[in-house]
């Protein structure tokens, strides 16, 4: 069984243990409990007809990205970055967080997640803020409440970190 | 009250249980353990022997607390079970703590986890195949230093201190956290129900889930595990404040049980407390 881990990176409550939740659990909960430390969760899928095992480490996030633990980070086969489409301050981060995690990490496959789109009467970003991460990412949205786009991100994250179709053993 | 000791090179810790006020029978276990692959050379013609030091590995500390269900039948053979079983299997696994890069770490994990689903599958099989028989909780900790691996199932609870905050590792499966988290319950609700402190999760019990985590620690913080005979008398910051002070780490516990017994001790207490020495 091929098992692959995957970091969940972004600023403090961005909903990155909802997406968790959500993916492993089929659960969402309106309860916030920040996490401290890292939760792991494995969760088994298949990509392309192979099976694998994503582990998910769920890292705490922080207030300033100064904080995280960038050990928690090495090792890491693919990393899923979460901002919070409501909070605008989340995305202006990234950029400082990506030098962060892939000095840590490396550059391994990455994908970042655009969070609580259920919340589009919120939404603190523009259609052009929109157009420009995706300049830099690849971006999906999602929303751990309705469940919209949350297989997604794990398939592609997975995908990418198989590597092509071609290359596979 | 049973007290045992152990000090590391890192590592202050030390253990307690006490039976309480109101119970008849201490159903809580706990365990300190002490892991280290040894190779000793005893002589050789080598200008070098450090070759072998690679041998050697690095120490594992594993805490455990138990805490047998109350309500069923043999709730003190149940956390008995489950500490021995766990011990014995990282006792026998001790070789794979070493040079843990990723895979050997989601190994290590994967391995402890299994030998708790084993324990469970035991404890059910016990208690005639129907998840009635006897159950406990399960809190665990793995230190290879500075990482603390996480395994828990229960009400039992582990913390860390660090600077002064006390932060909360575990989260308690209890029918009233799984009513809150579902959004059926206020928090409220949760602590008025009868039923809010029932396990959702017990090795022995219905069902099990397994949580897994860690955290890295560093020197000067303080890690806790407990059963719920503390927490239900001694609120969060009474505890930061002991485990806050230059005591040893013997001397947090017996503080630690001494408060839990004069705010009542309603139920058996358990603490082992590691103090992470600079």
């Amino acid at each position: 069984m091929i098992q692959k881990k995957v970091c969940m990176v972004g600023l403090f409550g961005t909903g990155k243990t909802s997406l968790v939740q959500q993916f492993v659990h089929s659960l969402f909960s309106e309860r916030y409990l920040s996490t401290v430390g890292v939760k792991i969760d494995r969760k088994p899928m298949e990509v392309d007809g192979v099976a694998l095992t994503l582990v998910l480490w769920d890292l705490a996030g922080r207030d300033g990205h100064e904080d995280i633990t960038t050990s928690y980070l090495r090792g890491a086969h693919g990393v899923l970055y979460v901002a919070d489409g409501t909070r605008r301050e989340t995305c202006d981060q990234l950029p400082e967080l990506r030098a962060l995690v892939r000095e840590a990490a490396g550059e391994v496959p990455e994908l970042l997640a655009l969070n609580k789109s259920d919340l589009k009467d919120r939404w603190q970003l523009g259609d052009a803020d929109e157009r420009t991460l995706a300049g830099a990412w690849d971006v999906v949205r999602t929303s751990a409440k309705t469940g919209e786009g949350v297989e997604q991100i794990f398939q592609r994250i997975g995908r990418a970190m198989l590597g092509p179709k071609e290359a596979r053993p | 009250m049973t007290a045992t000791a152990v000090t590391a090179a890192r590592v202050d810790a030390s253990g307690l249980t006490d039976i309480g006020r109101k119970r008849k029978a201490n159903e809580d276990h706990f365990v300190i353990v002490s892991l280290r692959k040894a190779a000793e050379v005893k002589q050789t013609s080598l200008a070098d022997p450090s070759v072998f030091d690679r041998l050697g590995g690095q120490e594992c500390l594993l805490f455990v607390v138990a805490d047998g269900v109350g309500g069923r039948a043999g709730g003190a053979i149940a956390s008995e079970t489950a500490v021995t079983a766990l011990v014995d299997y990282v006792g026998q696994a001790a070789g794979c703590v070493h040079n843990l890069d990723v895979d050997r770490e989601h190994e290590f994990l994967a391995q402890l986890e299994g030998a708790i689903r084993e324990t469970h599958r035991r404890l059910v099989a016990e208690g005639g195949g129907r998840g009635m028989g006897p159950a406990t909780t399960l809190t665990m900790a793995a230190l290879v230093w500075p990482r603390a691996y996480l395994l828990h199932v229960g009400d039992s609870r582990a913390f860390y201190l660090r600077k002064g905050r006390l932060r909360q590792l575990t989260r308690d499966q209890t029918t009233g956290e799984y009513m809150v988290d579902a959004g059926v319950w206020t928090e409220e609700q949760a602590r008025q129900a009868p039923a809010g402190g029932a396990l959702f999760s017990a090795l022995g019990g219905d069902d099990l889930t397994v949580a897994v985590g860690l955290v890295d620690l560093q020197p000067g913080d303080v890690l806790l595990l407990c059963t719920d005979g503390l927490t239900r008398h001694v609120p969060d910051d009474r505890i930061a404040e002991i485990l806050g002070r230059p005591a040893d780490a013997s001397s947090a516990c017996r503080e630690l049980v001494d408060e839990a017994l004069k705010g009542g001790g309603s139920d058996n207490i358990t603490v082992v407390v590691a103090r992470m020495q600079g």
